[in-house]
């Protein structure tokens, strides 16, 4: 795949055979070189193919080879204009994404209380696989159609959270009666619940504070300890995306489009099976902000139980696995665009109309999670954005997980926390191997990237105290 | 099952993917390679020498090609083993005709059986391909971790 340098971290691969747009990726030349080692920029001109894309199919700098669409791919499609939402472009784990507390506690007061902490977080955070902490159908019902606002009502939380939350928790448009009787029976009990992978519950502390101002709007102080939990929306969101994937085929078929890759299987927004699509992700979704809700609730239980009290506060939840109609100007004029973020976070600039109270000058937190027992950051959108408001979601992954086990034992990755530190509570130690620090990318020149290039601007670099892994 | 054949290749073996992770699996007959890739579905997250159960469970799935009816096959597994709460170690199809897949899987509950891998959230149409080679054929199957 060739590509060339057009700017100081930008680079682009031109359109040729079906390609409607160029691709563009966000990376310096050490990222870029990782990226093209695998095949995440075919994946990127794949993207280019889908009818409606406009402007470009953009990577993030923490791209890495997915399905369908790389990792940390975006793509908007022009929704008047026949754009297509394609599930590939969401990914299975729908709504995905991470939810940050911040408190005013120390290091020195944490480590006080860090066994007691730690202890009550492994005992109530359900990880792994199987059920979460609510298995209540009836909570089910409300939480599929309103989201972390049923999760509020139902008692979990403080009144202020859902300001705090993109989209205030609630996915609009949410179809809970078009999801499958098979995706509730496999995934109905786990609200509540991290699962496993990649996801985590990290207790951490902010070390460095980049942008004083936007860090005391986001209620983020330097030296302060917080709570970062990154999960989705489990069996639930996993069976709805297979659901529609299957049902997608078909129906792409009968509207006459052609992808390159099976799994960016499309159809336009404007069509009932891209509406079905739509609704039932929302519902799906919405189960996945309740989630992250609940988990949260969980962690103030945990910190009151374990001696702190309940100094948590939301600083903010962003979806990374999500498609969303959104305005956006192209050419000057403003267009309906179906926004796909695959791996990738929503990064609103100061100004805009969607920003909570509080958060208009500064822009919305981007949370940004670095690899166990490395930085996590927290960046603030910027208007000059040039990926429809969007940036980076993670380190992303370097090393297979064939390749990150056979390099040492899950047992000397958390001796090795242990000896940082940083205290660790698996789900299983031997899978910690699978998720070592070495096996992702270095986060802070992810970041670094995503302030050269516009996308998002660092507000302060957090470090790890504790993880809880499934 | 596998038979003779098992003493020539392996019923699967795990290839290289950054982020999920990705199985050939072999089989002599379409349905052999069915059951050997439902095989290496779980073992990538658990040992499955170690697991023995009885609890059976039905699966049917419908898809319009071989490629189709493979993905179709093993999220069926993969979703009645999530809602059984077991971890399935023994495959069989009984049917495998135009349309439809018909078979079962057994195994014992997930609860006590310890994960080795991240557990596979879905099976993907990436990459998938379903070859007949003279030896009998073979599966290229990349699932979200």
């Amino acid at each position: 795949m060739e590509a060339r340098r057009v700017g100081d971290v930008v680079w682009e691969l031109e359109p040729r055979g079906g390609m409607r747009v160029p691709g563009r990726v966000f990376a310096t030349p050490e990222l870029f070189e990782r990226a093209a080692h695998d095949r995440a920029l075919d994946q990127v001109a794949n993207v280019a193919h889908l009818p409606g894309i406009v402007g470009a199919s953009f990577a993030m700098p923490d791209i890495h080879w997915g399905y369908g669409f790389p990792i940390g791919g975006v793509a908007a499609t022009d929704v008047a204009d026949g754009g297509v939402v394609s599930p590939g472009g969401v990914g299975f784990d729908i709504c995905c994404g991470v939810r940050l507390l911040a408190s005013p506690v120390t290091v020195a007061e944490f480590r006080r209380h860090g066994d007691g902490v730690m202890g009550e977080l492994d005992a109530r955070i359900p990880r792994g696989l199987g059920e979460g902490s609510i298995a209540s159908r009836r909570l089910l019902a409300d939480v599929l159609e309103r989201g972390a606002a049923a999760a509020l009502d139902a008692g979990f939380g403080t009144g202020d959270d859902l300001d705090r939350c993109e989209e205030r928790g609630t996915s609009e448009g949410a179809r809970p009666d078009l999801i499958t009787r098979r995706a509730l029976d496999r995934g109905g009990t786990q609200l509540g619940s991290l699962g496993a992978g990649n996801h985590f519950l990290e207790v951490q502390v902010v070390d460095r504070v980049e942008d004083s101002e936007a860090a005391l709007a986001f209620g983020i102080r330097e030296g302060a300890v917080c709570v970062m939990i990154h999960c989705g929306s489990r069996g639930l969101g996993h069976q709805t995306c297979t659901d529609h994937l299957e049902e997608m085929g078909r129906a792409m078929r009968r509207h006459g489009i052609e992808v390159p890759d099976r799994q960016l299987a499309c159809v336009p927004v404007e069509s009932d099976e891209g509406r079905r699509y739509l609704g039932s992700m929302a519902a799906a979704a919405n189960f996945a902000w309740a989630n992250r809700h609940v988990l949260a609730h969980e962690a103030r239980v945990a910190f009151a139980a374990g001696g702190i009290g309940d100094p948590l506060r939301l600083v903010f939840d962003v979806a990374h696995n999500l498609a969303k109609v959104e305005e956006h100007a192209v050419g000057g004029e403003a267009r309906r665009l179906c926004v796909h973020r695959k791996g990738a976070t929503r990064a609103f600039g100061p100004g805009h109309p969607d920003l909570p109270p509080g958060l208009e000058r500064v822009g919305q937190p981007v949370l940004v999670p670095g690899s166990m027992g490395t930085a996590s950051w927290v960046l603030a959108g910027s208007v000059e954005n040039p990926a429809w408001a969007s940036a980076a979601h993670g380190a992303g992954r370097v090393m297979s997980r064939k390749r990150a086990k056979a390099e040492q034992r899950g047992a000397d990755v958390r001796a090795g926390l242990e000896a940082e530190g940083i205290a660790v509570r698996p789900g299983s130690v031997r899978l910690l191997s699978e998720e070592a620090p070495y096996a992702y990318k270095d986060v802070d020149e992810v970041v670094s990237v995503c302030d050269r290039a516009g996308l998002a601007s660092p507000v302060a670099r957090l470090r790890p105290l504790g993880v809880v892994k499934g | 099952m596998v038979g003779g054949r098992a003493l020539r290749t392996p019923r699967y073996e795990v290839i290289e993917h950054t982020a999920d992770a990705a199985i050939i699996a072999y089989g002599d007959t379409p349905a052999d390679l069915f059951e050997n890739a439902a095989y290496g579905m779980f073992d990538i997250m658990f040992d499955l020498d170690a697991v023995a159960g009885s609890s059976s469970r039905p699966v049917v799935a419908a898809g319009d090609s071989l490629e189709d009816l493979l993905v179709a096959w093993l999220s069926s597994l993969l979703a009645e083993a999530e809602i059984a709460g077991l971890v399935f170690c023994g495959f069989t199809v009984d049917r495998l005709e135009e349309g439809g897949v018909q078979g079962s899987a057994h195994g014992a509950p997930v609860s006590g059986v310890e994960l080795l891998g991240p557990p596979v959230k879905a099976v993907t149409y990436h990459d998938l391909a379903v070859v007949e080679v003279p030896e009998g054929w073979w599966a290229r199957v990349v699932f979200d971790v």
